[in-house]
C-alpha cells in the first residue's frame, strides 16, 4: 500500500495497542484520512440498503429511481437535528439575538384606528428628542410590495390610509429601547376616520370606501379581493342521492402561536449594502421585496436568515418592519434592531382565515360520492398576502383522496379592518377538509355504514388524476386507513363506547411542494438550487436557500447528501443561512423543501459521486458500476479489500481542478389542466393521512378532553423518523388548538381582544393525548429517496376526527370551531331540552346497525385494494382517471362521453341564484365590465 | 404600542449595581432599579439563550435557574434576586460535555425551532435535581408553564425520561461524541488489511 499521509519520519505504521485498538503509529494527531476515532470503515448497513440492490430494506411499493445510490448511511434512520446542539446549549441565534457593534433600537409607530386616511404627520418633536437617530414613515417608500406579485397591497408604512388597529404609520430608532418608546409619543398624527367592515358577509357589499382598489380589476365597489368557481364533473349524479348533507361552518381565526417574536436587524454597511437579518421562511421573497421597496438592487442586498423560532406560515411573508429597520438603517448609519412584543406579533398575524364555509355532498345508492359542494368565504383581514391561494386551496384540496361524480366550488376573500390573515399550517385545506371529513361521518351515519368502510370503498388509486387534474402518484391513504383501524381497535370500539366516550374519524391530503412557483419570471427558473463544494478536507460544504425553521430541513439535506456520498453527517457542512451565498431557493412553505431541495441536493450530490467514482476507476481499475460507496471508502463490488479511501479517490478527482463542486437543481414536471386556476393545489406529489381519536367528554360541564390519536401519515419516506413522528405529533398539537380552544377573539367594536398568549389558549403539555404516530411508506416516484411532505397534512385529519369524536360521544354536531366548553354545553343544553330531557347524564350516544350496503361498500373496498396494489407496484403509470368508478372510460375525455360534463370557471347565469355566502361575489361585475356598461 | 395617547413609561429607575452569580461567575452589571432579570441577562450578562417569547410568564421561554428553582425572568426584578445564584442554558454544560438533559433534548426530538428549548431544559433540570424518578405526571407538571409549539410534548417528556434515567445511572450518558466537539477527524478509513495475494 502506498503510504500518502505520514507525518512523521518512521510514522504511518499501524499498531495495535494492548487495549486492542489499532492506532496509527507514532502520530500525536490522527492524519487525514485516517478516521480519527473511528479509524475502521463500518460495515455496509443492509438493513437500510433496498432489497431491490442487494439490501434488506423491503419495497412494498416497488423499486425507486434513487435505489442505485442508496448506501445505507442515514436515509431512513432516525437522527438528531444536525443543529440541535446549538439550540440545546442556547448558541443558536434567532432574531433578537443579532447584536451589533453601534446597533440603536427602532419602534414603529401603530394605527389606534380600525379605518382611516392619515392626513398628515408631524415628526418635528420626535426628531428634536434627544437621542432620537432616525425617523421614518411611509413617504419614505411609497413602493408596494406583497408576498405574491399579483397581489402587492402592502407598504413599509401607511401611505395613504391605515386599514386595521395596528397598521405600521411611522418608525423611530433611538439609542436606546426607552427613548424609542418615549418618542412614540411625540408624534403628532391627524387622521380622518372611515367607516371600517368586520364581518366579511358585509364585504360582499358595495362600499364607499373600499379598504384597497384595483382599478378595473375591482370587483364592483366590495371589498372582494378574491373570487374563484371551479365545477367539474357530472351534475346530474347528484339529482337523486340516497344520502346527501348541507352543513354549515364558523370557523374563527387562529394564530400560529411561534413563540419567538417576529424580530429584524438591519445594517447598511459602510459599502453601502444592506445586511438585513430576519428569521423567515421565505429569505427570497424578502429579498426581492426589499429590492423594490428600498430601490436597491438584489446584488446590493444580503438577507440573512437566522434561527427561527417557529413559523407555520407565520413568517412567510415579506414584513413591513423589515422595510422600516432597513430605510431607518440607511438614514441614520447605523444597524436598526426592531423587536416584537407579543401583541404586535398579533397584529401583523398571517393566521389561519375566521372562514364561514357550506359543504354539501351527495351519495347514491352503491355509497359513490356523487358531489361536493363547497362555498368558502374567508376573512383575509387589511391585505391580501398570500389570500389569493388560500382562496383556491380552500375548495381544490378537497378534491382528493375520494373519487368524486362532481365538485363544485365558489370561494371569496374579503379584505376587512383586521389584521392581515394569510398561511398558516395546512394552508387553506385546513377548514374545509374538516367540514368535508365531519360530512362523510355524517352520510356514513345516514346510510348505516362504517365511515372507516365509507372512504375505503372511495378512494381514488396511487398514480391517479383527481376530478380537477391534479396529478397523483403514490398514494398509501387505504395503508393508512387501515392501520388506524387496526391500532385504535376501531372495529370494537366505533359507536360502541359508552355516553361520554368517543372515537372519530378524519382523513387529510395535502401538496408536497407547490408545482409552480411564486414569481415565474423566468417561467424556467428551478423551485430550488442546491451547491455542493467539496475541498481538499473531504468535508463537504452544501449551500442552500431552503429556510430551517425547526422543521429540519438544514438536517433532510445534510441526510440525503451524506447518504450519496456515504460519508458520516458530521462531514456535512449545510450553509443555508446567506443569500450571498446561498442559491436562490423559493422557501419554506407549501411543505416543499424536503421534496424540491432534497431532490436537489441528491442531484448535486450525484454529480460529486460521479467525480470520486470516476477518480476511483483511474485507481483501481474497476468500472463505476461495478464499485461501492460505503463509510468513507470506494471499493470493488466483489472484493471489498480492493479499494480507495474516499480522501485518496477526492484528491485524485482533485488534480488539476481543485475543490469539486456541483450543483443540482429541481424544477416539478409539467402537469395539470388549462382551466383558469388550474396551477393552484397543483404539487408534484401529495401526501395523504388518517386519524383516528377517542375524547372524552364532560357531559355535565361541556369539556372535552382528547385522550389517544392514532396518526398514520404517508409521507412517501421517512428521511428520519424521528422528526417526522415529531412533526406528526406537533400537528396534532396545533389542530387540537384549534379545535379545543383557539382563537382570535374580535369584540363588537372590532377589536382584537385577545393578543396575548395568557388569553389565546395555546394547549399546554396537560391537553395533550398520547399520540401514536404511524408513518406509511408509499415510496414516491419523484420524491427523494420516495419522501414526500410531513410538515403540514399531518395536520389536518385531527379536527375532524376529534370534532366526529365528540358525535360519538355524546350524539351532537356542533359546527363551530372551536369546541370550547360552552360551546358544546349550549349544544347539550339544546339537546336535552328538544329530547325533554332533565339530566344530561340519561342522554343516549349514537349506536350504528349496519345497513345491507355496508356489505356492498366493503366488498368495493376489497377490490379496489387488489387494483391499488398493482397499480402501486406497476411500471404502468398511465392515469386512473376520475370517473372510472362511475362506469366511464379513462381513455375518451370526460367531456365527450357524458352529456353535461362541466369543466368551468365561472358560473352559468342560471346558477346565480342558488350560489352560497361566497358565491355572491359572482352577482358583482368588475370594473372593467361596468365601464363597457355605461 | 397602539395609539397616540401613550401612559409615560415608568419613571427611568436610579442606577445601581447589580451582582449575581450567573453559571457560576461572578457578575457585576450596571443596571436600573427596575430593570428584569431578563432584561439584564439579555442586555447586560449576554446570556442570550435566555429567551423573550411573550413578556407576560405566558410561554416560559425566559425561564432560569434561581438558586436551584426555576422562575420566570420576565416577571422578576433583577434587584429581587441580587446574589442569587442564577443558572441559565448556558449553564447546564460542563464545558464541551453537554448535560444527559441537553443531550437527552437533541437525541430524542424535544427540541424543534428550539426558541422554547432554553426554557424547558431549566424547567426540566430543575425536576431532575431533585427528583431522579419522576412519573410522566410529574414531568408533566414541571413543564406546564412552557409552551412548545412544535413538538406537541411529546418528545419533551421521553427526553426527560431518557435524561432522567441517566441521572438515576440505569443508562450510560452519551460519550463525548455527543459532546458538540464531535470527532474532529471522521473524514476516512485507514486503508484496510489487505488479505493475502493482493498486490494493490
Amino acid at each position: 500500500m502506498s503510504g500518502g499521509y505520514k507525518q512523521q519520519p518512521g510514522g504511518g505504521g499501524n499498531i495495535t495497542r494492548k487495549d486492542g485498538k489499532r492506532v496509527a503509529g507514532k502520530q500525536s494527531f490522527p492524519p487525514p484520512g485516517s478516521g480519527g476515532s473511528r479509524p475502521q470503515m463500518a460495515e455496509r448497513d443492509l438493513q437500510f440498503i433496498p432489497e431491490m440492490v442487494g439490501g434488506r430494506e423491503k419495497q412494498p411499493a416497488g423499486a425507486h429511481v434513487h435505489d442505485r445510490i442508496r448506501t445505507g448511511t442515514t436515509v431512513g434512520k432516525s437522527m438528531k437535528l444536525v443543529d440541535s446542539n446549538a439550540k440545546v446549549t442556547g448558541q443558536a441565534w434567532y432574531g433578537d439575538d443579532v447584536r451589533l457593534p453601534n446597533e440603536c433600537v427602532a419602534k414603529i409607530l401603530r394605527s389606534p384606528h380600525h379605518y382611516a386616511k392619515v392626513i398628515s404627520i408631524d415628526t418635528s418633536k420626535v426628531e428634536a428628542l434627544p437621542g432620537v437617530l432616525a425617523v421614518a414613515t411611509g413617504q419614505d417608500s411609497t413602493t408596494s410590495f406583497g408576498v405574491l406579485p399579483v397581489t402587492k397591497d402592502e407598504h413599509a408604512m401607511a401611505v395613504d390610509k391605515v386599514r386595521h388597529v395596528g397598521d405600521l404609520v411611522a418608525c423611530v430608532a433611538a439609542v436606546d429601547e426607552a427613548t424609542a418608546l418615549h418618542a412614540l409619543s411625540l408624534f403628532e398624527v391627524e387622521y380622518e376616520e372611515l367607516e371600517p367592515v368586520f364581518d366579511p358577509k358585509k364585504g360582499l357589499e358595495d362600499a364607499d370606501e373600499p379598504i384597497h382598489w384595483r382599478g378595473k380589476y375591482h370587483l364592483a365597489k366590495t371589498n372582494v379581493q378574491k373570487r374563484v368557481f371551479q365545477e367539474f364533473g357530472d351534475r346530474s349524479l347528484i339529482d337523486k342521492p340516497s344520502a346527501s348533507n348541507h352543513n354549515k361552518w364558523t370557523m374563527k381565526g387562529v394564530h400560529h402561536g411561534f413563540t419567538e417574536p417576529h424580530a429584524v436587524v438591519a445594517h447598511w454597511d459602510p459599502n453601502g449594502r444592506l445586511q438585513l437579518y430576519t428569521p423567515s421562511q421565505v429569505p427570497h421573497y424578502t429579498h426581492r421585496a426589499l429590492s423594490t421597496v428600498l430601490a436597491v438592487p438584489m446584488h446590493q442586498i444580503n438577507v440573512i436568515r437566522t434561527f427561527v423560532g417557529g413559523g407555520f406560515g407565520g413568517k412567510s411573508d415579506p414584513f413591513p418592519h423589515e422595510m422600516c429597520a432597513a430605510l431607518l438603517s440607511r438614514k441614520c448609519g447605523r444597524p436598526v434592531r426592531i423587536t416584537f412584543d407579543r401583541e404586535e406579533v398579533y397584529m401583523i398575524n398571517r393566521g389561519r382565515h375566521p372562514s364561514h364555509i357550506e359543504v354539501k355532498m351527495s351519495a347514491d345508492k352503491e355509497a359513490r360520492i356523487t358531489g361536493f359542494d363547497i362555498d368558502a368565504l374567508i376573512d383575509g383581514g387589511g391585505f391580501a398576502s398570500f389570500g389569493h391561494v388560500t382562496s383556491y386551496y380552500n375548495g381544490v384540496l378537497a378534491t382528493a383522496p375520494y373519487e368524486l361524480g362532481s365538485f363544485h366550488y365558489t370561494g371569496a376573500r374579503v379584505w376587512t379592518n383586521k389584521p392581515a390573515s394569510g398561511a398558516m399550517r395546512g394552508h387553506g385545506a385546513v377548514n374545509t377538509r374538516c367540514a368535508v371529513e365531519v360530512g362523510l361521518d355524517q352520510m356514513a351515519e345516514d346510510l348505516s355504514i362504517d365511515p372507516i368502510d365509507l372512504r375505503l370503498a372511495n378512494l381514488l388509486p396511487p398514480h391517479s388524476r383527481t376530478i380537477s387534474g391534479f396529478r397523483i402518484t403514490s398514494n398509501g391513504m387505504r395503508e393508512a386507513l387501515e392501520r388506524v383501524r387496526e391500532g385504535s381497535d376501531w372495529d370494537n370500539k366505533f359507536r360502541q363506547l359508552p355516553l361520554g366516550k368517543g372515537i372519530g374519524i378524519g382523513c387529510g391530503f395535502f401538496i408536497s411542494g407547490s408545482g409552480l412557483p411564486i414569481h415565474w419570471d423566468p417561467n424556467k427558473f428551478p423551485h430550488a438550487t442546491v451547491h455542493i463544494q467539496v475541498d481538499m478536507d473531504g468535508g463537504v460544504t452544501v449551500h442552500s436557500g431552503a429556510a430551517d425553521i425547526g422543521q429540519g430541513s438544514t438536517t433532510a439535506i445534510a441526510q440525503v447528501v451524506a447518504e450519496v456520498l456515504a460519508l458520516p453527517i458530521e462531514m456535512i457542512h449545510v450553509r443555508s443561512h446567506e443569500s450571498d451565498t446561498s442559491p436562490v431557493d423559493l422557501g419554506s412553505y407549501s411543505s416543499r423543501v424536503t421534496f424540491m431541495n432534497a431532490n436537489a441536493a441528491i442531484r448535486a450530490a450525484i454529480e460529486i459521486r460521479d467525480k470520486l467514482l470516476n477518480a476511483a476507476w483511474e485507481m483501481i481499475g474497476y468500472h463505476p458500476d461495478l464499485l461501492v460507496l460505503n463509510d468513507r471508502r470506494i471499493y470493488y463490488k466483489h472484493d471489498p479489500s480492493i479499494g480507495v479511501s474516499y480522501l485518496k479517490a477526492l484528491h485524485k478527482a482533485q488534480e488539476d481542478k481543485g475543490a469539486l463542486i456541483s450543483s443540482g437543481a429541481y424544477r416539478s414536471p409539467p402537469m395539470g389542466g388549462i382551466h383558469k386556476g388550474a396551477a393552484a393545489g397543483l404539487a408534484p406529489a401529495y401526501s395523504f393521512s388518517a386519524y383516528v381519536a377517542e375524547t372524552d367528554v364532560d357531559i355535565e360541564t361541556g369539556k372535552i378532553k382528547c385522550t389517544n390519536v392514532w396518526a398514520a401519515h404517508d409521507c412517501g419516506r421517512a428521511l428520519n423518523p424521528l422528526a417526522v413522528k415529531g412533526q406528526i405529533i406537533g400537528s396534532c398539537h396545533m389542530g387540537l388548538g384549534q379545535v379545543i380552544s383557539e382563537e382570535m377573539v374580535y369584540g363588537r367594536t372590532g377589536h382584537l381582544q385577545n393578543a396575548n398568549l395568557l388569553e389565546y389558549k395555546i394547549p399546554s403539555v396537560h391537553e395533550m393525548p398520547n399520540v401514536v404516530p404511524i408513518i406509511v411508506e408509499s415510496c414516491d416516484p419523484e420524491g427523494p429517496f420516495g419522501a414526500k411532505e410531513a410538515g403540514e397534512g399531518p395536520l389536518l385529519p385531527i379536527l375532524p376526527a376529534v370534532v366526529n369524536s365528540v358525535y360519538d360521544a355524546i350524539g351532537i354536531r356542533i359546527n363551530d370551531l372551536p369546541l370550547t366548553p360552552d360551546t358544546v354545553y349550549f349544544a347539550i343544553e339544546k339537546k336535552m331540552k328538544a329530547q325533554s330531557v332533565d339530566d344530561p347524564l340519561e342522554l343516549e350516544s349514537p349506536r350504528l346497525i349496519h345497513s345491507a350496503m355496508q356489505q356492498v361498500v366493503v366488498e368495493r373496498a376489497a377490490q379496489h385494494k387488489v387494483r391499488d396494489v398493482a397499480r402501486q407496484r406497476s411500471d404502468d403509470t398511465s392515469a386512473y382517471v376520475n370517473g372510472v368508478l362511475f362506469g366511464f372510460d379513462p381513455n375518451i375525455p370526460l367531456e365527450d362521453q357524458v352529456e353535461g360534463w362541466r369543466s368551468a370557471t365561472e358560473p352559468l347565469p342560471d346558477q346565480l341564484a342558488e350560489l352560497g355566502f361566497a358565491g355572491k361575489a359572482w352577482l358583482k361585475k368588475e370594473q372593467r365590465e361596468l365601464e363597457g356598461d355605461n | 404600542m397602539v395609539g397616540t395617547e401613550h401612559v409615560d413609561m415608568l419613571p427611568v429607575g436610579a442606577k445601581e449595581i447589580w451582582s449575581a452569580k450567573v453559571n457560576g461567575e461572578d457578575v457585576e452589571v450596571l443596571t436600573t432599579s427596575n430593570a428584569t432579570l431578563l432584561d439584564v441577562l439579555r442586555d447586560k450578562v449576554g446570556t442570550l439563550g435566555v429567551k423573550r417569547g411573550c413578556d407576560l410568564g405566558t410561554c416560559g421561554c425566559c425561564t432560569v435557574m434561581v438558586d436551584g428553582q426555576p422562575q420566570l425572568s420576565c416577571l422578576t426584578f433583577a434587584g429581587q434576586v441580587s446574589q442569587c445564584e442564577i443558572i441559565t442554558v448556558e449553564g447546564l454544560a460542563d464545558g464541551a460535555h453537554l448535560a444527559p438533559i441537553q443531550n437527552c433534548f437533541a437525541k430524542y426530538g424535544g427540541s424543534q425551532c428550539g426558541f422554547c428549548t432554553p426554557g424547558f431544559l431549566i424547567s426540566a433540570q430543575s425536576l431532575l435535581n431533585t427528583n431522579t424518578s419522576p412519573t410522566d405526571e410529574e414531568v408533566k407538571t414541571a413543564i406546564e408553564g412552557n409552551l412548545c409549539r412544535c413538538t406537541g410534548y411529546q418528545q419533551i417528556v421521553e427526553s426527560i425520561q431518557a435524561a432522567a434515567a441517566i441521572h438515576r445511572g440505569e443508562v450510560e450518558a452519551e460519550a463525548p461524541a455527543s459532546s458538540p466537539h464531535p470527532d474532529p477527524h471522521p473524514s476516512g478509513p485507514e486503508e484496510p488489511q489487505m488479505p493475502p495475494g493482493h498486490a494493490r
